[in-house]
């Protein structure tokens, strides 16, 4: 399924809605996004994926990018992943290092 | 057995990973070994497209190679790029799977979710080609 990632920027939030299935194709898609806003002011990375199907390694080397791109003080909150991709955050430890949330503002 | 060939490029990726999909229908795989196979796949294939094709400038298809029995699902890749033992790399260890985002190494994730993913996976080099060979079992309920 055709990947899509809309952004909308406010004050310090940057909220990103990720639609389909993220591979190493579509994973380009997602850090463009990230590097058009790693120069802003940007606390919390907010990753809306309700509607994100699939997830390999691709995408979570752009959440690591993303971290280490915008800065330490950046806090990614995931926002109603798929349990298989909680799977995936989980066995790879990346669970610990963002927020799982069913909605955002929490 | 079934044969279903690949162009060698990443924009194949999706209908590869529909392709697994209806293989593990068709086998009975449960909707987690489905994600679980299509994964694994997906991170071999992209290594084989993306260091043994494009970085060098070799043009080539891939093949899917499965085979369904009432036990379970083998698929086999293979590909012409040049002798590749995914499992020779270091996979990452617990202490590194710990580590904050800021002191991660970006790679080596792939192949720790292919092996840890599926219920068997193996390789060999064979008449010029990479064997990459994953079996899910069927669980019968």
């Amino acid at each position: 399924m055709a990947f899509k990632i809309d952004t909308v920027l406010d004050e310090q939030v940057a909220r990103m809605t990720l639609v389909g299935e993220l591979d190493s194709l579509s994973a380009r898609v997602f850090q463009t996004e990230i590097e058009k806003i790693a120069n802003q002011p940007i606390d919390y990375l907010v990753l809306d994926m309700e509607k994100l199907d699939f997830m390999s390694s691709a995408g979570l080397r752009v959440l690591i990018f993303s971290k280490q791109k915008i800065g330490p003080k950046l806090s990614i909150y995931i926002v109603k992943p798929q349990e298989l991709i909680i799977d995936t955050l989980e066995k790879t430890g990346l669970h610990h290092s963002v927020t799982i949330v069913d909605q955002y503002p929490v | 057995m079934e044969t279903k060939s690949f162009p060698g490029v990443v924009d194949s990726l999706d209908s590869l990973r529909d392709y697994i999909g209806e293989l593990s229908k068709r086998a009975g795989l449960s909707k987690k070994s489905t994600y679980s196979l299509k994964l694994a796949v997906d991170e071999i294939v992209t290594n084989i497209i993306l260091y043994g094709y494009e970085k060098v400038g070799l043009i080539a298809d891939y093949v899917v190679e499965s085979e369904i029995t009432d036990e379970q699902l083998t698929v086999i890749i293979k590909d012409e790029a040049a002798a590749f033992d995914p499992l020779a790399k270091e996979l990452p260890n617990q202490e590194d799977l710990a580590k904050s985002l800021e002191d991660r190494e970006i790679g080596g994730l792939g192949i720790f979710l292919t092996i840890h993913g599926v219920d068997e996976f193996s390789y060999e080099y064979a008449n010029g080609k990479n064997c990459n060979k994953f079996i899910m079992k069927v669980v019968k309920p």
